[in-house]
C-alpha cells in the first residue's frame, strides 16, 4: 500500500495539469476577423462525409436542393400538412445518414413540430420520432414509440426493424431476436437475414450469421433490386463477423467490398479503420480519412492512427478532437461518450477518466464496441470492480472476438 | 403513397439508427453578454450553415459561402438575429442593437460574429433572456449563453453559463452586482437545505448520535453520568464527520477525484445501514468518531454531486464550496441541537435504549437497506 502513495499524488497532479491544458486549449479560438476579400470562401455546404474519397453510393440518396427550400416554405404556411411534413422529415433523415450530420435530425424534428409532443401521433410520425430519439440516445422513449406503432400496425416492417435495432443496441438481445423473427415474412430476404445476423453475431453465433449473409447475398435478386445501403449494411456486418471469427483476410476483403459500394459510409470507414488499427496497419488509415473530416467518429480513428504512426499532424488532429468534445459537452450532449472514452484513453492517456466515461456509456449502450472500450479502460485503470459487469455480460452473451476475449482474461486477472 | 416512401427509406433509416449519428455536433450558437450597470454588451456567434438554412446565404448556389455572400446580407442577418433574441431587465425591454459583423471559426466551421449592445432603462438586477433563434428550423438547436457581470467593487467578474434549448427558451438570471456576501449567503442556504432534505445524511447522523448519551457496558447500555461526557462525545463525532466530508467534497469539486454517482449513493446508503446495525450488534470500531470520519469521506462525495448540480461558474467555485460547506455544518448543528437535548433528557429512562436506540436503529437500518438496494440495482422500490 505504502509505495502507491506518491504515485497517487503524482497522478492527481498530472490529472489537474491535463485538465488545465484541456480547458485552455478549448477556449483558444482565434480572434474574430474580417476576411480579406469577398471571394474568400468561408463555409462549404453539403460537405461529404469523407472529402478525400468521392461518394458514389450516396448518389442514390434524395438530395436537398432548392426543392427542399420551397417545400419548407410551403410547410411554414401550412404547418399541419402531414404529408408534406413527412416528406421533408424523411429527406432530412436521409441526409443525416448520408452526411453523418446530426444537424439534420433537428431539422427533421422541426418539420414534425406540429405532432412532436403528441402522445399518439400518426404512425409515420412515431417511426420518425423513434429514429430521431434513438439517434439522441433516448432509447427508452424510442422504444415506447415503436411499441405504440406496432400495437397499431403489427406488421409494420420498419417499426420492427428499428425496434430490433434499439433492443440490440441497449443489450436486450432476446427481444431483438424476437423482433427480427417477426420481421422475416414482412421484408426482403437480405434485410431479414441481416437483422437476425446482427443478433446472432452478438450471442456467440458469428459463424452461423456469417454463412447466412453469404447465402442471402448470393441470391440473384439481392444484387439487383436491393438498395445500396442495405447491401453495404450486410457486407460491413459480415466483415465484422469475420473479424470476430479471427478471419482477417475475409474481413479485409468484405470491408473493401462494402466501401466499393459506398465509399462514404461513415460506419464502414470507422469499422474498417478499427480493423486496420488492430491489425497493426494504422498507416493505411491515414489515406482513408481526411484530416479535416467533420465526422467525429472518423476523426477519432484518424487521431489514433496519426498517433500510432507518429504522423506530423497528430497533435493538431488531437487538438481538433479535444475542441469538438468540449463543444458537445458545453451543449449538454451525452451521445459521444463511447468515442470520448476511447479518445481520453488512447490519445490523452487518462485511464480513470476514460473509465468514468465508459461506465456512463455502458449504462446506456451495450454494443460490442461499448464492451470493448469499457474493458480496455478498466484494465488500463486497474479497476477490477468496474469491469465485472461487462465481463459478466460478455460471458453471458458469449460475444466472440480475439481482442475481447483477451481483454476479458486481463480484466479477470486484475 | 406514404407507404411507398417508407419502404424505400426503411433501410436507410435503420442504418442511421444502428450506426448512430455520433458525427459532427448538432447546431449551437454562442452568445456572450456582459452586464455593466444599465448597459449590456456582447457578441453572438452563429454558424454560417445555420444562417444559410433560414436565409439562403449561398446566393450563387455553388455550395460554398464566401465573404461577399455574407456581407451582402448583413442587414438581414442583423434583423433575423435581433428578431429572435429579447433581453429584459425586470419587466422592461432592453432594445438590442446589432453592430459590426465579423467571422470566426469554431470546431465545426465558420461562424458569423455579431457584436451586440443594448441599453436597459436602469441598472440591471435581474436579466431575462428570451432566445428563439433557429428553433423553427432546427428543433435541436441550442443557444449557449455566457453571462458576465462586472463587479461594482472592482472584484473579479462573475460568469454564469446557461443552455437554451427549444423547451426552455426564456431564463432569468439574478445578478449579484458584485456582492460576494449575498452570494455566499445563497450557497450557505443551499448547504442547509441539502441537509434538511437529505434524509440519508440526517439518518446517518441520527444513527451516529443516538448512542452518544449512553456508554456501552458489555451487552448493556448505561446512561452517561454528566453533560460533559455527552458533549465531548458529540463534538468529536461531528468534527470528525465534518473534516472528512470537507476533504472529499473539495477533492471532488476540484475534479481531483471523480466517482460514479451511483456508486457514491449506494455507499452512502451502506454507511447508514452499517451504522444503524452497529447500534444493535456492534461490529464497527468502538471509537465512534473514527466511524464518523471514515463514512464522512463517502458523504463528502455525495455533497459534491449536489454542488455540481447547482451548475456553478468556475470563477466562484471556491466561494461556493466554502458557503455550501458552512451551510452543511449549520444544518448539522441544528440537527444536533434538536436531537441531543432530547436524548440527554431521556437517557435514564429504560425506554431509551430499548425504543429510541434499538427500534430507531432497526427502522433506520430497514430504510437504508431499501435505499441500498434501490441505488445499487437501479430500481425503484420505495415510494420516496
Amino acid at each position: 500500500m505504502k509505495p502507491q502513495q506518491p504515485r497517487f499524488v503524482s497522478q492527481c497532479i498530472a490529472v489537474v495539469a491535463k485538465l488545465c491544458v484541456v480547458v485552455l486549449s478549448s477556449t483558444s479560438f482565434a480572434a474574430p476577423y474580417i476576411p480579406a476579400s469577398d471571394l474568400t470562401p468561408l463555409e462549404k455546404l453539403a460537405t461529404r462525409i469523407n472529402d478525400s474519397a468521392p461518394v458514389r453510393g450516396s448518389a442514390a440518396m434524395p438530395t436537398l436542393g432548392p426543392s427542399s427550400r420551397s417545400m419548407r416554405a410551403l410547410l411554414a404556411r401550412d404547418p399541419k400538412n402531414l404529408d408534406l411534413a413527412l416528406r421533408i422529415a424523411q429527406l432530412y433523415m436521409a441526409r443525416a445518414r448520408s452526411e453523418s450530420d446530426p444537424r439534420y435530425l433537428g431539422q427533421a424534428q422541426a418539420a414534425l413540430g406540429a405532432w412532436w409532443t403528441q402522445a399518439e401521433p400518426p404512425v409515420p410520425v412515431l417511426l420518425l420520432r423513434a429514429t430521431i430519439r434513438q439517434s439522441n440516445h433516448d432509447f427508452k422513449s424510442a422504444r415506447l414509440d415503436l411499441e405504440q406503432a406496432l400495437k397499431r400496425e403489427p406488421n409494420n416492417a420498419q417499426a420492427l426493424l428499428t425496434l430490433a435495432t434499439v433492443q440490440q443496441v441497449t443489450g436486450d438481445i432476446k427481444s431483438a431476436a424476437e423482433s427480427c423473427e417477426k420481421l422475416q415474412p414482412l421484408t426482403s430476404r437480405l434485410i431479414g437475414t441481416t437483422c437476425t445476423a446482427t443478433v446472432d453475431g452478438a450471442r456467440g453465433q458469428a459463424a452461423k450469421a456469417f454463412d447466412a449473409i453469404s447465402t442471402a447475398l448470393a441470391e440473384p435478386d439481392a444484387a439487383r433490386g436491393t438498395n445500396v445501403s442495405v447491401r453495404t449494411w450486410a457486407l460491413t456486418l459480415q466483415a465484422e463477423l469475420a473479424e470476430r471469427l479471427a478471419r482477417p483476410v475475409d474481413a479485409d476483403r468484405l470491408y473493401r467490398a462494402s466501401l466499393a459500394l459506398d465509399a462514404g459510409d461513415a460506419y464502414t470507414i470507422a469499422a474498417y479503420s478499427d480493423f486496420l488499427i488492430d491489425a497493426g496497419r494504422a498507416k493505411e488509415v491515414i489515406p482513408l480519412i481526411a484530416a479535416d473530416t467533420r465526422v467525429d467518429t472518423l476523426l477519432l480513428r484518424r487521431a489514433i492512427a496519426a498517433k500510432l504512426v507518429a504522423s506530423p499532424d497528430a497533435a493538431k488532429v488531437a487538438d481538433d478532437l479535444t475542441q469538438r468534445f468540449a463543444a458537445s459537452r458545453a451543449r449538454g450532449d451525452r451521445v459521444h461518450l463511447r468515442e470520448e472514452a476511447r479518445f481520453v484513453l488512447v490519445i490523452k492517456n487518462l485511464p480513470s477518466e476514460s473509465m468514468a466515461l465508459a461506465t456512463d456509456n455502458w449504462a446506456v449502450q451495450k454494443e460490442p464496441l461499448d464492451a470493448r472500450i469499457a474493458l480496455e479502460a478498466a484494465v488500463a485503470a486497474r479497476q477490477a470492480k468496474a469491469s465485472r459487469d461487462v465481463v459478466k455480460w460478455v460471458t453471458d452473451t458469449k460475444l466472440q472476438g480475439e481482442k475481447l476475449n483477451q481483454l476479458v482474461s486481463e480484466a479477470r486477472a486484475l | 403513397m406514404m407507404r411507398r416512401i417508407f419502404s424505400t427509406l426503411l433501410a436507410s433509416l435503420v442504418l442511421l439508427a444502428s450506426t448512430g449519428v455520433a458525427a459532427h455536433k448538432a447546431s449551437d450558437s454562442y452568445l456572450s453578454l456582459s452586464v455593466d450597470g444599465a448597459r449590456v454588451t456582447g457578441q453572438w456567434d452563429i454558424a454560417l450553415r445555420d444562417l444559410d438554412l433560414v436565409l439562403e446565404l449561398d446566393a450563387n448556389r455553388d455550395s460554398v459561402i464566401n465573404w461577399g455572400e455574407v456581407r451582402a446580407r448583413h442587414a438581414e442577418i442583423a434583423a433575423y438575429a435581433a428578431r429572435n433574441l429579447d433581453i429584459k431587465s425586470g419587466q422592461s425591454a432592453c432594445p438590442i442593437n446589432v453592430g459590426e459583423q465579423l467571422i470566426d471559426s469554431h470546431s465545426d466551421g465558420a461562424y458569423a460574429v455579431l457584436k451586440l449592445s443594448a441599453t436597459c432603462p436602469s441598472a440591471v438586477d435581474a436579466l431575462t433572456v428570451n432566445y428563439r433563434l433557429l428553433f423553427e428550423a432546427d428543433a435541436q438547436h441550442r443557444g449557449l449563453l455566457k453571462l458576465e457581470t462586472r463587479a461594482t467593487d472592482g472584484g473579479s467578474p462573475r460568469v454564469v453559463s446557461a443552455v437554451f434549448p427549444a423547451d426552455n427558451a426564456s431564463q432569468t438570471f439574478t445578478l449579484s452586482n458584485g456582492s460576494t456576501l449575498s452570494e455566499l449567503g445563497t450557497y450557505i442556504a443551499d448547504g442547509v437545505k441539502h441537509i434538511a432534505i437529505g434524509f440519508d445524511h440526517i439518518l446517518f447522523l441520527v444513527a451516529l448520535l443516538l448512542p452518544a448519551v449512553l456508554i456501552r457496558d458489555g451487552r448493556r447500555w448505561l446512561p452517561v453520568t454528566d453533560m460533559r461526557t455527552a458533549f465531548w462525545s458529540v463534538l468529536k463525532i461531528v468534527t470528525a464527520f465534518t473534516i472528512a466530508h470537507s476533504i472529499t467534497l473539495s477533492l471532488a469539486s476540484f475534479d481531483v477525484v471523480r466517482l460514479p454517482s451511483r456508486l457514491v449513493e449506494s455507499l452512502i446508503a451502506a454507511s447508514v445501514l452499517a451504522t444503524a446495525i452497529d447500534n444493535i450488534w456492534p461490529f464497527l470500531p468502538p471509537k465512534r468518531w473514527l466511524v464518523a470520519f471514515s463514512f464522512g469521506l463517502i458523504h463528502g462525495f455525495g455533497f459534491a454531486t449536489v454542488l455540481a448540480d447547482l451548475n456553478l461558474p468556475n470563477s466562484s467555485l471556491l466561494l461556493s464550496l466554502l458557503g455550501f460547506n458552512v451551510g452543511v455544518e449549520i444544518g448539522q448543528l441544528i440537527l444536533v441541537a434538536l436531537v441531543i437535548p432530547l436524548a440527554y433528557a431521556s437517557r435514564r429512562s429504560t425506554a431509551y435504549p430499548r425504543y429510541a436506540l434499538q427500534t430507531g436503529s432497526i427502522a433506520i437500518a430497514a430504510l437504508s437497506l431499501g435505499w441500498l438496494l434501490e441505488r445499487s440495482l437501479n430500481v425503484q422500490l420505495m415510494p420516496f
